[in-house]
């Protein structure tokens, strides 16, 4: 039994599914359902497999990491995959809550599962070329998901997300090609290899920068973010929740990869260029949120503000500043779809998410608004909730490394996040409703929606008071990431390595191009 | 690798003129340029497998042995490729769908029209 391989074909197989049989109807629905609690236990599974520090390394087609396509799970992999296929079983639940089965979009749920299917296999790949064919999975069906239900006048907003993510991807297949001429194999760990005799050369620092611009504008990073605000809100609650937990994180994700495993650690050019872009992004995002006056939007531009905080901590990437990241982006995938779904009831209640045209809702759903209010105060880091503890050790390094200004700004854009969090909470949860506004009225499924929220933010505080054990994980799993020579000699054992004279060939090039 | 300045130059070229088309307000335009773009970055990756003169063809059995063509930037470009024409498909039927929508291929006009809209609708 190979459980990283199911844990590709169960989301894929899925998808098929959802399309071959495109009628509407609760068995459907209850199809999709079981698909992604087992994918949550196939997680598990393979998290459990891994968490003792052993990697489990795949080559499906038998080659070597030098010609062949190899799937490499760590322990970070692990905690990203139960995390997706998690965030994944509270979306489609709350998905089923907010409208009855009959009317909805056939091809809704069966993009989601292609998306999950790229997701995880940009997690599990260890290829950069794969890397790229998995991202295009995931954002092809993303831009279908997009535009699929948006009305005629936002489908506009569907524009600026194709498009950057269109010159990205073009620069990221270029990024691979560059690679594949200087080191003659697009295989992380030959690359981090090869990239240990090349330290300090000026062409590396190149293909660094290349990357650092292509996943930057993946995860909305400063100043590449303007695709990100406009075009989560408008899709339906449940996916948008999905993507803000899921989409940029993948990217997070990535640049841990690759400047934390691949290149070596000295790139000072572009670990500057990460911190202090880092430090744009958490205030500019934070600046954009407190502008707006829409609860989807506003929480939009806080995924770009702590964007900022995951990648400041892989700008300075000292071990526990990456332990910081990962324990961040444990908080904030969970955190942050909990904070959409919030959206999405405070839209399924009211029609309309604008602020002035809220309230009441503490006294009508008082498990949804503590949750709402709980997650909240998470984000901004009010210990002990489970967003603090990531931005104290990001602190407590920054302070270590003397980066005074970008802890300040860290300190300010949190300020600012409890500031425009508190916008929210009070213009949704606790102020009457407006009189001339739409009174808030129970609408079937918010019972569930409470539920599903209720128990997203359970799962957060258990993040935030069992924090030693959490810990504990991540920095296990920041120790596998900056473990270069084990990843190198893990993935190197595996499968035939070919003699033949191809690899010779593109060997020598690769040495004729670094000269 | 031998210099290949030729190949460079026309992915340089094929670049330029992509995004020249690209920042076009027309979405016949922008369609162009972006097949442009991922054409000229195909091209790059063939680049990658070098000078392919006085090189064999990469079939077993067919090679003298005294080098072949690198073939694995071929088998990327192919992948490459294929994805291409997904994501052109799919912006044809983006661009389609708003032309039918607002009856304008212009990216202005629509951005001018939603905002209008936007307008109407807190009002």
């Amino acid at each position: 039994m190979n459980w990283v391989v199911l844990i590709l074909l169960v989301p894929l197989f899925t998808g098929a599914f959802g399309v071959l049989s495109p009628r509407p109807s609760r068995a459907r629905r209850g199809v999709f359902l079981g698909s992604a609690v087992v994918q949550l236990l196939l997680a598990i599974v393979v998290a459990a497999l891994v968490s003792g520090g052993d990697r489990i390394v795949l080559a499906p087609g038998g080659w070597g990491a030098s010609v062949g396509i190899v799937l490499v799970v760590d322990l970070l992999t692990g905690i990203m995959l139960v995390l997706a296929a998690g965030t994944a079983v509270a979306c489609i639940v709350f998905a089923y809550a907010s409208r009855e089965a009959a009317v909805e979009h056939p091809l809704q749920l069966p993009l989601m599962q292609f998306l999950i299917t790229g997701i995880n296999l940009s997690f599990v790949t260890g290829d950069l070329f794969n890397l790229f064919v998995a991202f295009e999975v995931m954002l092809i069906a993303s831009y279908a998901l997009l535009s699929l239900e948006s009305d005629n006048r936002n489908v506009r907003h569907a524009w600026s997300y194709l498009s950057i993510n269109l010159v990205g991807s073009a620069i990221f297949l270029l990024g691979c090609g560059l690679t594949y001429g200087m080191f003659g194999s697009l295989n992380f760990a030959v690359i981090a290899e090869r990239s240990n005799e090349l330290a300090g050369d000026p062409l590396l620092v190149l293909l660094g920068l290349v990357f650092l611009v292509v996943f930057a504008t993946k995860a909305g990073m400063f100043p590449l973010y303007y695709w990100l605000p406009n075009s989560y809100p408008i899709l339906p609650g449940a996916m948008a929740a999905f993507y803000a937990g899921m989409l940029t994180k993948v990217g997070v994700y990535v640049l841990l990869r690759i400047f934390g495993t691949m290149f070596p650690a000295d790139l000072p050019v572009v670990s500057e260029l990460l911190a202090w872009g880092a430090g744009a992004t958490m205030v500019f995002g934070v600046l954009g949120a407190v502008a707006r006056d829409r609860v989807q939007h506003i929480l939009s531009y806080h995924i770009i503000s702590q964007i900022g905080f995951m990648v400041l901590a892989i700008g300075f990437a000292t071990p526990l500043a990456i332990t910081a990241a990962i324990l961040y982006i444990t908080h904030h995938i969970v955190v942050k779809a909990t904070l959409f779904l919030v959206g999405g009831a405070v839209i399924h209640v009211h029609g309309t998410d604008r602020l002035e045209c809220c309230g009441g809702l503490a006294r009508l759903a008082p498990w949804l608004a503590a949750g709402f209010f709980l997650q909240a105060m998470s984000l901004a880091g009010i210990p002990p909730l489970s967003g603090f503890w990531g931005k104290y050790l990001i602190i407590v390094e920054g302070v270590a490394l003397g980066q005074y200004v970008l802890v300040g700004a860290s300190i300010v854009a949190s300020i600012l996040t409890l500031v425009s969090m508190m916008k929210v909470w009070l213009g949704c949860f606790w102020k009457a409703a407006p009189e001339n506004g739409s009174a808030p009225v129970v609408r079937p499924g918010l019972a569930t929606m409470s539920v599903v929220v209720t128990v997203m933010t359970a799962i957060s505080l258990v993040i935030g008071l069992g924090v030693e054990r959490f810990y504990g994980v991540a920095a296990e799993a920041s120790r596998q990431v900056l473990d270069r020579e084990g990843y190198i000699e893990a993935v190197l054992a595996v499968g035939v390595v070919p003699s033949g004279e191809a690899t010779a060939v593109s060997a020598e090039d690769a040495g004729g191009v670094a000269k | 690798m031998s210099v290949q300045l030729d190949t460079a130059l026309l992915v340089g070229m094929m670049t330029g003129v992509a995004v020249w088309l690209i920042l076009h307000r027309s979405f016949l335009r922008i369609l162009f340029g972006f097949a442009l773009l991922s054409n000229a970055v195909n091209l790059a990756i063939l680049g990658v497998s070098g000078d392919p003169s006085g090189r064999d063809v990469p079939i077993v059995g067919e090679t003298a042995g005294s080098g072949i063509v690198d073939p694995l930037p071929q088998a990327l470009i192919l992948t490459a490729i294929v994805i291409g024409f997904g994501v052109v498909s799919y912006l044809l039927f983006l661009f389609y769908r708003m032309f039918v929508d607002h009856e304008t291929v212009d990216l202005d006009e629509l951005h001018q029209e939603g905002d209008r809209a936007d307008k109407e609708a807190e009002q």
